[in-house]
């Protein structure tokens, strides 16, 4: 076959397929860490209050991100697994672009009585709501299917 | 945090002892973490140079294609000389056989770990292909200090049905005895 040869049988070059191994792992950190075995084995959070400026930090930290303060061991604190929606917006495709089945309602919530918010998606059939200000509360895994992450926050629900 | 760790972290700050993370820690589930694999694929076109190359190979043999302006037979086979950029010419069976252009001796893995038996790589030059060029492999069947520039070496390939169109066909080259030449 020289150049000149035009190609007639589109099946004969061939695709190189591969995939390449991208995996990650992200250790939570040590509050992180503290937040996770928490929520495993209960239906709450946890959260941290700064002794100099007050501000209850949620997800916990273990310095105040305003004053840098440093939080003792005493001042981490349990906080109800609910909170009131800040912002939300409504998803209709995916990732990819692609047209989701269900539209889906990613709200950010502001955990009640700490000053942090938690990203999670809002249950609902009713998606032309004003979910501004709403009360939520979260809906987790069984504890036996609980693994430590934040996908065992299932999703948010109002109540 | 164990005694043992406790005191490595003796001379440190107090304000900043830091946490390793070992991998026990992550076998034992001793902490949480998130484990995400991305699905990353990709597919490339070969074109008929290479996808004629690689179909080639599947049936035990090399192929390279001649250049008829500059007299050279190309190895892995290209649609254009890259010495003077003109169509190539025929096809051309090659030999299994040929000489060491150069070398590496790794005592690393693809991973970059610490391997006590070196993976020995390098190009080789096909014979009845122009000189001083040819394509990367691995060699076996020799200890890592036998292998020289210059050595006459011959393919070892995987049986026909194992075969699957790649370069890995070829298992590696071995040194080529003295009665092969």
């Amino acid at each position: 076959m020289t150049f000149t040869e035009k190609q007639t049988d589109p099946t004969s070059p061939m695709h190189w397929r591969g995939d390449m191994q991208a995996d990650y792992l992200y250790p939570s950190g040590i509050a992180g860490d503290k937040f996770f075995k928490h929520l495993k084995e209960h239906d709450s959070f946890l959260a941290t209050k700064c002794s100099k400026c007050g501000k209850i930090l949620f997800p916990p930290r273990l310095y105040c991100e305003d004053c840098f303060e440093e939080i003792p061991e005493s001042n981490w604190i349990e906080v109800p697994a609910s909170g009131t929606v800040k912002l939300f917006t409504v998803a209709t495709i995916n990732a990819h672009g692609k047209k989701l089945e269900e539209p889906k309602v990613i709200g950010l919530i502001n955990i009640d009585n700490t000053d942090g918010c938690l990203l999670g998606i809002i249950k609902t059939t009713d998606y032309g709501k004003d979910f501004i200000g709403v009360k939520v509360k979260a809906v987790l895994k069984p504890q036996n299917e609980r693994e430590g992450t934040l996908k065992d926050v299932l999703y948010f629900e109002e109540y | 945090m164990s005694e043992e760790e406790k005191r490595q972290f003796e001379g440190y700050p107090k304000y900043a002892p830091g946490t390793h993370v070992r991998d026990k820690h992550i076998y034992n589930k001793e902490i949480t973490y998130t484990w995400w694999e991305p699905e990353v694929q990709y597919s490339w076109s070969l074109g008929p140079a290479m996808s004629r190359f690689l179909q080639e190979l599947k049936a035990g043999k090399i192929i390279g294609k001649k250049c008829n302006t500059c007299d050279r037979v190309i190895v892995p086979p290209r649609m254009f000389c890259e010495y003077c950029y003109n169509p190539t010419g025929e096809w051309v069976y090659l030999k299994d056989t040929g000489t060491v252009e150069t070398f590496s001796i790794s005592y690393l893995d693809p991973d970059a770990r610490r391997i006590e038996e070196p993976i020995l790589i390098g190009v080789i030059s096909i014979d009845g292909a122009a000189p001083k060029h040819g394509f990367m492999h691995y060699f076996g069947e020799m200890k890592p200090e036998e292998l020289k520039i210059g050595m006459r070496v011959k393919a070892v390939w995987k049986p026909e049905n194992e075969r699957t169109g790649s370069i890995t066909d070829i298992k590696y080259f071995r040194p080529l005895r003295g009665d092969e030449e």
